[in-house]
């Protein structure tokens, strides 16, 4: 019933993980998202970063991002699982299936116009920057001398 | 050559003044400042990408404060855009909430 929207989900392990840890919450994770009839599209590990802050005695962690496709209800459970993990020091999920449509709606309507502005001849890159508001610039100076 | 000033000055003082006051108003004298642009629609960025923490730390400076838009010069669409991604930046210690 709900519907299937993409998301981003980037998780921070603490520093002492060992990568067995890593490669086993990965596939916990990959599990949830299979359990609830969702995809994985990609993932990417970021390794060993710097935080920019504290988190609790940690400063740096392993970054974690994973793309999936799924309804609300699988990001509702993989939240809650990933609060109860403890390794996990910070995770955050983001639907990011609209923003991209935009991103590309966008894109294909400036292609469009480059097209466009191509076959009619026109300078390409945009509406043209250069007005010539700056005329009228002698001086109104030397009027006193006269 | 007097007398020729005097009348050119009795009849069109009003139109005189006026041509000056379009002048004075042009973009020379002093204070000239360059306009500023958005850099995302000058770059054709559609998408901020959060993660991106490199990209965003110039809209960033020194407080950790996000960058006004007067100051900048990004258009109010970008700003909005890249307000969310500093925010989500900042959720994941990728940017820092404030310095010091």
């Amino acid at each position: 019933m709900s519907q299937v929207r993409q998301y981003e989900l980037v998780y921070i392990l603490s520093p002492d993980a060992t990568d067995q840890e890593v490669a086993d919450l990965h596939t916990q994770i990959e599990a949830i998202i299979t359990r609830y009839q969702g995809e994985l599209v990609k993932t990417e590990n970021w390794g060993r970063r710097k935080l920019a802050f504290r988190i609790g005695k940690h400063r740096e962690g392993t970054y974690v991002l994973e793309v999936f496709k799924g309804t609300g209800e699988l990001t509702k459970e993989l939240d809650r699982r990933l609060k109860v993990i403890d390794s996990v020091i910070r995770h955050l999920c983001v639907r990011v299936d609209e923003d991209l449509r935009l991103a590309e709606r966008t894109r294909a309507r400036r292609d469009a116009e480059t097209q466009r502005r191509i076959a009619r001849g026109l300078p390409v890159g945009g509406r043209s920057r250069r007005s010539d508001d700056d005329g009228g610039d002698d001086e109104p100076t030397d009027r006193a001398e006269v | 050559m007097a007398e020729e000033r005097r009348s050119r000055g009795g009849a069109g003082s009003k139109t005189r003044g006026s041509a000056r006051g379009a002048e004075k108003g042009g973009p020379r004298r002093g204070m000239f400042r360059r306009r500023k642009v958005c850099k995302f629609c000058t770059d054709k960025v559609d998408y901020i990408d959060y993660k991106d923490a490199k990209m965003l730390l110039p809209f960033v400076p020194e407080r950790a404060k996000i960058l006004p838009r007067r100051i900048s010069g990004v258009c109010a669409m970008h700003q909005r855009k890249l307000q969310t991604a500093i925010m989500r930046a900042r959720q994941l210690a990728l940017l820092p909430y404030s310095t010091d």
